[in-house]
């Protein structure tokens, strides 16, 4: 009897990358397109959404301080002011809230493949950076056309701060997700404090007004990292003159905030860390 | 040369939370007994290396602690102490499919499942259409997964699986995928893997296929190996046990809770009362030797007049499998209730029994000579084992001779010939 052989028969394997790095970095950009293409398949807009989200806060916003309280803004470019702080805050919200069910949402994947379990949340930060990089450069196009926005060399200092806010979000991120699988309070408890910081980080109000307010109040808001990179953000992309900066009220105490985002970093690693061998045990 | 896999003096042990406490609420109320819990010891001190090139099985009934092992091999839980240590790449199949998503194409997918592997979209970009002629679903590379039937899905998975090169395979049952042809495909990638002297560890319940693939096998129970050594040799220790345990069910069974086994089922017009097996001299025993006589008693009570009826049996392996069976029909031989009440003695003797070691099962029937009707069910009936003797290997004893006729030339003209 002879067998007849195809081709289709036999399967060589392919080498792995060597690079572990590479695997890595490759494992996080599938995950990450997967995520962003189902969120938005099937839907007619599809990725118009999100932007159309923190447009309609942007417009809600604008429409209640600057039209019904007749707050009086005007003078610190409030509109763009506002839309800078909600296209970041947008992105905190998003990235966080994804990243409390990437470990506790991916069981199956955790008890039945190995792979570096971090990858699940730098994933998730990863997808929520993609859409906040296409806002922010549609929102910064758009105003600077607009000639809303005044950027110079200083401007460059924008991409600290989002670094800066890109450490946060990833050691909150790795905090969250960790502790979310054995404690589920946490996704109620964080909802609450993301509450308190969209008001305590002067998110839909220039931080000169907290400022005019109280000295007591915008030290206390001040040493926040959200309303520390908010701030900083528009001092260096609205107009240097204008818009002043945290440290120009806060002074030395400016360090706090970037310590802070360290620590929340540092913190959130070492948690992920110590927890992560239980992970498959306990989802 | 170093061995592919390392575990030494491994222990792991689960801790079963008696109550569920991820609240706060829970936390804060029940704070002083957050702690209770129950322990349950998965592994308790396991030891053993693996050689390249070295197919190894790992078997034990089920709660052993097999998949535990398996899954510290391939770092998804951490050992309590003692180490897993795998040196070199591995692939580990726990389960066929792992991050596949039904949303995306096949063509995505394959990319999502090649990145968990660890290859990149350039490394599969030159290989796909090999993965797709391999899984045989050409046409359907941009169809969505979830309209795939789960057969064309399993095969993409295994195509995927086995797509990354690497030095140890970790397989959790996954032996059975697909439709025939394509197992057949699955047992040539294997038996291509064991030429090539890749690693294997394999998880099967499937002891046939353990026997016929491993070269070692290992026999694992409560956490502890308890027999390591060629896969003859350690299946027929597991069949051994398998019997023993049942044979120790049945011992510990009260003579009323038998009766009332729902294993045992039927219309009882006519019963099976009893079974005995015989050995040559006429004894009840459950262990017999190779070859050995056997004769099957039953005694059979008639509870209504039913006529004639057919008694069957069949012998079955201590995993289930069928070996022999044959009925009174068969046979040509006619058995009769006449009255109700009436006890019937029915005999089926053996000569010699063509089994080698392992534990067997026999299950009778009794149903009407049409066998649209069963009167009575008992399975298992009796369970024996057959001693291990050493020897010929398999289920059966084949009883064939071996002739030999050699002819003399050039090369063996030299060596003296004795005649017997």
């Amino acid at each position: 009897m002879t067998v007849a052989v195809h081709d289709s028969h036999i399967l060589e394997g392919v080498p792995r990358s060597r690079s572990v790095f590479q695997r890595n970095l490759n494992l996080i950009r599938e995950l990450s397109i997967t995520a962003f293409k189902l969120k938005y398949t099937g839907s007619a807009l599809g990725y118009v959404w999100s932007l159309v989200k923190p447009l309609m806060l942007f417009g809600i916003m604008l429409l209640v301080f600057s039209i019904l309280l007749k707050a009086g803004l005007g003078q610190w470019e409030f509109p763009i002011q506002l839309l800078v702080a909600i296209v970041a805050w947008t992105f905190f919200t998003e990235a966080t809230t994804n990243a409390m069910n990437a470990i506790a949402g991916s069981g199956d994947l955790i008890r039945k493949a190995y792979f570096p379990r971090w990858i699940l949340v730098a994933s998730s930060m990863t997808s929520a950076l993609l859409t906040f990089t296409i806002n922010t450069a549609l929102v910064l196009i758009v105003t600077f056309a607009l000639g809303q926005l005044d950027l110079t060399w200083l401007s460059l200092l924008a991409i600290l701060y989002y670094l800066e806010l890109v450490v946060l979000i990833l050691g909150l991120s790795l905090l969250l997700s960790s502790l979310f699988v054995f404690f589920r309070d946490l996704g109620h408890i964080w909802e609450i404090v993301s509450l308190v910081l969209f008001y305590g980080s002067a998110v839909v109000i220039p931080f000169q007004t907290v400022w005019d307010h109280s000295k007591k109040l915008a030290y206390l808001a001040g040493v926040n990292p959200i309303a520390q990179i908010i701030t900083d953000l528009r001092h260096v992309l609205i107009d240097p003159a204008k818009v002043r900066s945290m440290a120009s009220f806060i002074g030395p105490l400016e360090v706090v905030p970037i310590l802070l985002t360290i620590g929340i970093f540092l913190l959130g690693f070492a948690v992920f860390h110590r927890l992560t061998p239980r992970f498959a045990e306990s989802l | 040369m170093k061995p592919v896999v390392e575990v030494s003096n491994l222990r792991k042990r689960f801790r079963l939370p008696l109550d569920r406490s991820t609240t706060l609420k829970y936390r804060v109320t029940h704070w002083r007994s957050a702690s209770r819990y129950r322990d349950l010891i998965a592994l308790r001190d396991i030891s053993f290396d693996v050689p390249a090139g070295q197919f190894l099985g790992v078997a034990g009934p089920n709660g052993c602690g097999k998949s535990t092992l398996l899954k510290i091999l391939c770092r998804i839980y951490e050992a309590d102490s003692g180490y897993a240590r795998v040196n070199g790449e591995f692939s580990a199949f726990l389960e066929l499919g792992v991050g596949f998503n039904p949303e995306l194409t096949a063509r995505e997918n394959v990319f999502l499942g090649g990145a968990m592997l660890g290859l990149t979209r350039a490394q599969l970009r030159g290989k796909i259409d090999e993965v797709f002629a391999f899984a045989e679903l050409e046409d359907f590379a941009e169809q969505k997964l979830k309209n795939f039937s789960s057969g064309m899905q399993v095969r993409l998975a295994f195509s995927v699986a086995i797509l990354a090169e690497t030095d140890l395979l970790v397989m959790d049952e996954v032996l059975a995928v697909g439709d025939a042809s394509f197992q057949e495909k699955c047992f040539d990638t294997f038996s291509r893997y064991k030429r090539e002297g890749k690693t294997i560890v394999l998880v099967s319940h499937d002891l046939g296929a353990l026997e016929e693939y491993c070269d070692r096998v290992l026999l694992l129970n409560r956490g502890e190996i308890i027999a390591d050594g060629p896969a003859a040799e350690v299946t027929s220790t597991y069949h051994r046990m398998i019997a023993d345990h049942a044979l120790a069910a049945e011992r510990d069974m009260p003579q009323e809770l038998r009766r009332a086994d729902p294993t045992q089922w039927g219309s009882r017009a006519i019963e099976l009362v009893s079974l005995s097996l015989l050995d040559a001299g006429g004894r009840s025993t459950s262990r017999f030797d190779t070859g050995s006589a056997m004769t099957l008693d039953m005694h059979v009570l008639a509870h209504s007049e039913v006529g004639d009826f057919v008694c069957g049996l069949a012998i079955r392996r201590a995993d289930g499998m069928l070996l022999a069976g044959t009925n009174t029909f068969l046979d040509h031989v006619t058995v009769t209730s006449h009255a109700p009440g009436e006890s019937i003695s029915i005999r089926y003797a053996i000569d010699s029994l063509p089994l080698l070691a392992g534990g067997y099962i026999i299950q009778v029937v009794l149903q009407d000579v049409t066998g649209s009707h069963r009167y009575d069910f008992a399975d298992p009936a009796a369970t024996f084992h057959i001693n291990n003797m050493g020897g010929h290997i398999g289920i059966v004893e084949m009883h064939g001779r071996w002739q030999v006729a050699q002819e003399q030339d050039v090369r063996s003209s030299a060596i003296p010939q004795t005649a017997g």
